[in-house]
């Protein structure tokens, strides 16, 4: 009796996504642009709480009353390795200033673009369309997008809200390092952030037809002691014809930013 | 103003010339990506100082010569240079910002010398509007500085909108191509345009967008991109929600993607009309373009107005 | 023959000339507030479409007053060579401009130049100008 359980416990762990540092032994489709790269064009979505807080958390209540359960903080595992953020001592204390006012710091409030790695785990979906030159991300979130140029060496000539991209397959893994970044940022709504220093690797691996697995590194010396690192699966949109829409949200913050200036009737 | 037989003639001339130049290009092998699809892929950029509706003194002229080309384009540069101050101290010398460097507007005209880039109707002008939609273009125009509101959607940083027509600066677009997508990436703002090529049908009709819904299919070397369900709040030139806009990319040379564009909005314009943009290619690079994330321009034109109010005296 | 040439030409570009300004400068600056400043550089905000170069100017009395200028959209310059680092804190600028109408210390960058006179950035190349180098493209 015990051999079909062993035999579904089997087959259940390979159809099930595979977290973490265990190396996967699936082999993605090759890119329709016929470079031997894996294919990752599709519509995926992180589905975890990193954007309320990269790291571990409770549930607590949320900031407007009447709101009430619709709108108050979910409970998390977190993402981060260790579930620490080697903050600099005064990094720390501007974290937790930070966090005490959110509201009023945090720039996705004010639609402002996420910047990377906050992109990629927002709870809205994003789009890969890639050619061998260039790999396009777009986000639906504020219709940010960034461009990851493959094997280029070229420079950004300014700081940036989603970062500079250059990107090189490691076997079937995409590695894209990603600097220029501007010091607007946040990581979560946790309030934590980095400096116009910081340092992002990212590698996506395909390890199931449905799933990418994403892992992290942040380096940012004026605020952190030593790199650190962040992992989780994102998920295909499976949906029949997904698409992205529209979440252009600068209309819905306009009121909020400028609202003073109107002319009074 | 009556159309002459000549213009006439030449503007369909004109407009033979070019569809036979793409029919042409229709049988040759262009450039294909690795599927097979006729290769789109490149930045491309559509400054041009070719006008956007014939000027009326033109009105028999579709298609300048070579010498007037040429002479368009030195008196272009030499009247359309910011750094001249003959107007210091007035709001002109105001609105025209800053020095020539800022600038891309292009140095030269199309490259088949059309005295405007609308085409259809053949005297290069927009049709005329309905009644309704003259009574919305009034209403628009009579809208100041109240609320951010009243102002243009670059303004507020919300979109450049469509379809894609030259401005005075980031004229630059990158298409992208998969056998299911086209991407149209434009600078400004940072839009992903991601047009499925695969056939599905476009979204139910509650769903309304500031770049509609796009659906893309291949007509021989032509991609044809049909676009419904946009917002009431967009308005191309006075359009409304049911504008439907189709447009056109042929692959017509190694450097040049002709894109062409039809509004069809039986409740703004009196007839369905077309434009037509060469694209040319560009070595230059497409960057971030954060809007939103320092628009002071809103601030302070808001604040100005106020102060303005203040003082006791609109301008 | 030269005549037609040129009414062609001269009626081409004016039709250009019209299209409407991208933006309300006139709402934002006032035309009767000229002004002219000379300040170091303090910091640059590569946004779009309007950079600001922040100055500071020193007046007569020996305080320093924090002017911001409007310029246009650094991505043109991006794709002629510059960068972040053009500009660098420190350099001393001339601006000739037009003042905020809500009379903060912002204002037009309507001609930027280094003392000695030359324009900020390069020149942008076409302008038929005297001296100006032969055009790129």
């Amino acid at each position: 009796m015990r051999h079909w359980m062993i035999g579904l416990a089997l087959v259940a762990s390979c159809i099930l996504p595979v977290a973490g540092q265990t190396p996967s032994t699936y082999k993605a489709p090759r890119s329709p642009h016929k470079d031997g790269k894996p294919d990752l064009n599709g519509i995926w979505q992180a589905n975890n709480t990193a954007n309320w807080n990269i790291q571990g958390q409770a549930a607590r209540q949320g900031p407007i009353l009447e709101l009430g359960a619709a709108f108050s903080i979910p409970a998390g595992l977190g993402v981060v390795e260790g579930d620490e953020i080697p903050y600099q001592p005064w990094a720390a204390a501007k974290k937790k200033e930070n966090a005490a006012k959110w509201l009023e710091l945090d720039p996705e409030v004010k639609c402002y673009m996420p910047g990377v790695p906050r992109a990629n785990y927002m709870p809205y979906p994003f789009q890969i369309v890639q050619t061998p030159t260039h790999i396009l991300v777009a986000y639906e979130f504020a219709s940010a997008s960034r461009t990851i140029y493959m094997n280029s060496k070229e420079e950004s000539p300014a700081d940036t809200w989603m970062g500079w991209s250059r990107g090189r397959w490691e076997g079937d893994t995409l590695v894209v390092d990603v600097n220029s970044f501007n010091d607007q940022t946040w990581f979560d709504r946790a309030g934590n952030f980095h400096s116009e220093a910081l340092h992002v690797v990212e590698r996506y691996t395909p390890v199931s037809r449905d799933v990418l697995q994403y892992d992290v590194t942040i380096e940012d010396p004026k605020v952190f002691t030593r790199p650190w690192k962040m992992s989780m699966p994102l998920y295909r949109r499976a949906e029949k014809n997904a698409q992205l829409l529209e979440y252009k949200c600068v209309e819905f913050v306009e009121e909020l930013m400028y609202g003073n200036l109107k002319k009074k009737p | 103003m009556a159309i002459s037989r000549k213009s006439r003639n030449v503007g369909l001339t004109l407009a033979i010339a070019v569809t036979a130049a793409v029919s042409l290009n229709g049988q040759e092998k262009g450039p294909r990506t690795p599927w097979g699809d006729p290769d789109l892929q490149g930045i491309w950029s559509i400054a041009t100082i070719t006008p956007f509706e014939r000027p009326s003194a033109l009105a028999d002229k579709a298609q300048l010569t070579e010498q007037e080309a040429a002479e368009a384009e030195k008196t272009f540069l030499k009247t359309q240079n910011q750094d001249r101050r003959d107007g210091a101290g007035t709001d002109a010398d105001v609105a025209l910002a800053y020095n020539d460097f800022w600038w891309d507007r292009g140095t030269k005209g199309v490259s088949s010398r059309q005295t405007s880039l609308v085409v259809d109707p053949p005297d290069g002008r927009v049709p005329a509007l309905t009644a309704e939609g003259r009574a919305r273009a009034t209403a628009r125009a009579a809208r100041g500085y109240d609320s951010w509101q009243d102002r243009s959607l670059w303004e507020r940083c919300i979109t450049r909108g469509l379809p894609m027509i030259p401005g005075p600066y980031n004229n630059n677009y990158q298409i992208l191509q998969t056998p299911d997508n086209v991407v149209i990436l434009s600078e400004m703002i940072h839009d992903a345009r991601i047009v499925p090529i695969d056939g599905r049908p476009h979204v139910g009709q509650s769903i309304r967008q500031w770049f509609g819904d796009s659906r893309g299919r291949w007509e021989g070397n032509t991609l044809v991109v049909d676009t419904t369900n946009f917002t009431d709040k967009v308005s191309y030139r006075g359009s409304t929600e049911g504008l439907h806009l189709i447009e056109r990319f042929t692959r017509v040379d190694k450097d040049t993607v002709r894109y062409e564009f039809t509004i069809d909005d039986p409740a703004t314009f009196t007839k369905k009309w077309t434009a037509a943009i060469p694209m040319a290619r560009t070595d230059e690079q497409i960057y971030e373009y954060a809007c939103h994330e320092g628009n002071y321009g809103m601030v302070n034109l808001l604040k100005g107005a106020r102060a303005q109010e203040k003082a006791g005296g609109e301008k | 023959m030269r005549k037609v040439l040129m009414l062609a030409a001269v009626v081409f570009v004016c039709a250009t000339r019209t299209v409407p300004a991208h933006h309300a400068f006139a709402a934002e600056f006032d035309a009767a507030k000229p002004l002219k400043l000379r300040g170091i550089v303090t910091k640059v905000e590569w946004i779009n479409p309007h950079a600001w170069i922040h100055i500071e100017v020193k007046k007569p009395d020996g305080t320093a007053e924090q002017w911001m200028i409007e310029g246009g959209t650094p991505n043109t310059l991006f794709r002629r060579g510059v960068n972040k680092n053009s500009l660098p804190p420190g350099t001393e600028i001339l601006v000739d401009g037009y003042q905020a109408k809500d009379g903060t210390m912002k204002a037009n960058g309507r001609d930027i130049t280094f003392p000695d006179g030359r324009k900020l950035f390069i020149g942008s190349t076409g302008t038929g100008a005297p001296g100006d180098p032969p055009e790129q493209k």
